[in-house]
């Protein structure tokens, strides 16, 4: 009953006057970059870590959790309003939410998309809260060698799950873990790959990368885009932001599953809330007894996903803290922050700091609540913020990025860093290389070198140690699977398209 | 496709610039079986199994999707141009950022860029880049103690 008596203490900690200006700064500013393109969650959290320097850990990350759930509440508006999803996570919301909207109901299309988050991301909430336990207990079995091929796992799970090809994907992981090696090696005291630039000993710095990848690279796409004249028409909002019985019956049971997908998915490493999203509207679309209506502003096909896309973010949650090992960008990000304060996330956590792990946990309860509020009476006015012109607001998504990357160490360097990476991640966009599985090698890297080498110190140089139990074998295994797994769903189509040539 | 060869050529180069600079440090062995020097040479022989596999899949793209004659068209080359213009224009920003301190270089920085995207709204355009820039610095020096470049101003 000791967890029970740490969970109930969380919410001590979260009530806090000052922990819950926390959240609501978060759940605020995520739903802010929810809608604003050009700046999405994984950047906000890096830039915001060197502001945070000052504040106590809990704060900060309470705050930044906010950052990551509140920005899928967000992201579905634009998707519903401009049929542009905030967030990539959002890119189902667009079909149906938009149909909706243009029919006439977009206040019943934004209410199912804040209740239906709210509704699941509590689902997410509570099996966070009721999965943690378990396994941390099984997390404190783990040697160096469990966690080399854990880490394996992660990185083989998100290199072959985003992006198109999964040799690209697996280039950007070797290229995130070749950054990672830049800088003074842990275990021998020697430099790698600095290049004679003093700044390197100390490594690349994480935040640099993403928010040259994520923000950067982002604005530099929105630029290219101003040209194409796709400024999007918007719909207003019409009808009340409210459903109707009829909708209601309609939308709960999608809620229900689309929470539960979310989360299943958030737990696996590499899926994401995309696949989240997707995964619901297929399995909403096949169980429908009205199939065709999907498309049409279905709005089983905006409940659906947008439940899934936020319970995926409590489930994403699950692996970092109990483990330490994030299966995704954002969380990636997460841990970036977790290890800049000192603290490393993973089983031994929950012992020794229950606090900030039961109020961060159970600060997601409370910043669902204020989101719905947020979302529903003052959308109005996060919908103004789409009037912003976008040849405003990306020059000044690179001003905030320069006080960000300039906020950490005070070097022109890592300036000239987050340009190199704007560049390279505009690049990657263009040539189809995912750029998540790098931000989750270059976060892992060092780590896993150092439980690859401790390892091998243990078993005195025999990599058989890798396949020494029970736990190491199965990650092993699972890694070999995902790998796999893309060429083997490219031969069963190609197997599929062949039949169905021949009948 | 021909950005996939280009990609293909870039990481053998990569492979092999990794490799020399791996091979330059220098490792006593002491306590440590495996050095600083082995982790890092796994990662260049998994760059190179990648590069197998990508071959593999332009070889796969090759046969089956027919040829297609990838253009650039005038109008696109202008785009690339705007861009590499404003990284450039970025990377001047960057240059001057300490001398001329964030407050100042920013501002200039940024009514180049809304007067290119944002024609013709100068009264905007001026008012939201002084006024962003001077709150922001005052934000973050005073409030956050964040410090940002001070430049030639004198606080």
């Amino acid at each position: 009953m000791d967890t029970l008596a740490h969970i109930i203490n969380g919410f001590a900690v979260c009530l806090q006057p000052i922990n819950l200006w926390y959240t609501f700064l978060g759940v605020f500013l995520g739903t802010i970059i929810g809608v604003l393109p050009g700046i999405g969650p994984s950047a906000t959290i890096a830039l915001l870590i060197p502001v945070t320097f000052g504040m106590n850990p809990t704060s900060a990350l309470i705050m930044m959790a906010g950052v990551y759930y509140g920005s899928k509440y967000g992201g579905s508006t634009t998707a519903i309003l401009i049929r542009t999803p905030g967030e990539a996570a959002s890119v189902m919301t667009s079909i149906d939410g938009y149909e909706m909207a243009r029919k006439g109901r977009a206040g019943a299309a934004l209410a199912v998309s804040a209740i239906g988050s709210f509704i699941a991301g509590t689902i997410g909430v509570v099996a966070l809260t009721l999965f943690a336990v378990p396994l941390t207990s099984m997390a404190l079995k783990f040697g160096p060698a469990e966690y080399f091929t854990l880490m394996l796992f992660a990185m083989t799970a998100v290199s072959s799950l985003t992006g198109k090809s999964p040799a690209k994907g697996m280039l950007s992981t070797i290229f995130g873990l070749m950054i990672a090696t830049i800088g003074i090696d842990l275990q021998s005291g020697q430099p790698r790959y600095t290049m004679g630039v003093a700044e390197f000993q100390d490594g690349v710095g994480f935040i640099v990368v993403v928010v040259g990848l994520f923000a950067v690279a982002e604005v530099f796409r929105g630029m290219e885009g101003l040209f194409h004249g796709t400024a999007p028409k918007m719909i207003k909002i019409s009808g009340k932001l409210w459903l109707t019985r009829e909708e209601w019956k309609r939308s709960i049971g999608p809620i229900w599953r689309g929470g539960i997908i979310g989360f299943i998915i958030g737990v696996l490493p590499g899926a994401g809330g995309t696949i989240a999203s997707i995964l619901s509207y297929t399995t909403e679309k096949r169980l429908s007894k009205h199939p065709d209506e999907f498309g049409k502003g279905a709005i089983e096909g905006v409940a659906g996903p947008e439940s899934a896309n936020n319970s995926d973010t409590a489930g994403a949650l699950v692996p970092l803290l109990t483990l330490g090992v994030p299966g995704g960008g954002a969380t990636a990000v997460m841990l970036g922050a977790f290890i800049m304060y000192g603290i490393q996330p993973g089983p031994l956590l929950f012992q020794n700091r229950p606090d900030l792990v039961w109020g961060l946990v159970d600060s997601m309860y409370i910043g669902n609540i204020m989101l719905l509020i947020l979302n529903l009476p003052l959308i109005g006015l996060f919908v103004r913020l789409l009037y912003i012109p976008s040849g405003i607001l990306y020059p000044l998504i690179v001003a905030i990025s320069v006080i960000g990357a300039y906020g950490i160490n005070g070097s022109t360097l890592d300036l000239y860093l987050i340009l190199f990476f704007g560049v390279v991640g505009y690049i990657f966009e263009k040539v189809d290389i995912p750029v998540a599985p790098l931000v989750l090698s270059l976060v892992l890297g060092g780590m896993m070198e150092q439980s690859f080498r401790q390892a091998m110190t243990i078993s005195g140089g025999n990599p058989k140690i890798f396949v020494g139990s029970v736990i190491t074998v199965t990650l092993i295994v699972l890694s070999l699977i995902s790998i796999a797994l893309p060429f083997v769903l490219l031969r069963l189509k190609a197997l599929k398209a062949a039949s169905e040539d021949a009948a | 496709m021909m950005a996939d060869r280009v990609i293909f050529v870039c990481i053998i180069i990569l492979a092999a610039v990794y490799f020399y600079a791996t091979a330059q440090i220098p490792s006593l062995e002491i306590g440590d079986p495996l050095g600083p020097k082995a982790f890092p040479r796994l990662l260049g022989i998994a760059l190179l199994i990648t590069a197998g596999i990508l071959f593999m899949e332009m070889w796969r793209e090759a046969k089956t999707a027919p040829r297609q004659k990838e253009r650039i068209t005038a109008e696109s080359r202008r785009h690339y141009m705007v861009i590499a213009a404003v990284v450039v224009w970025t990377g001047l920003y960057i240059a001057v950022f300490e001398r001329l301190g964030y407050v100042i270089a920013t501002t200039i920085y940024l009514l180049a860029l809304m007067a290119y995207f944002h024609p013709g709204r100068w009264i905007t355009n001026i008012l939201t880049s002084v006024l962003f820039c001077a709150g922001s610095y005052v934000m973050f020096n005073y409030v956050l103690g964040v410090n940002l470049a001070k430049g030639i101003l004198p606080f």
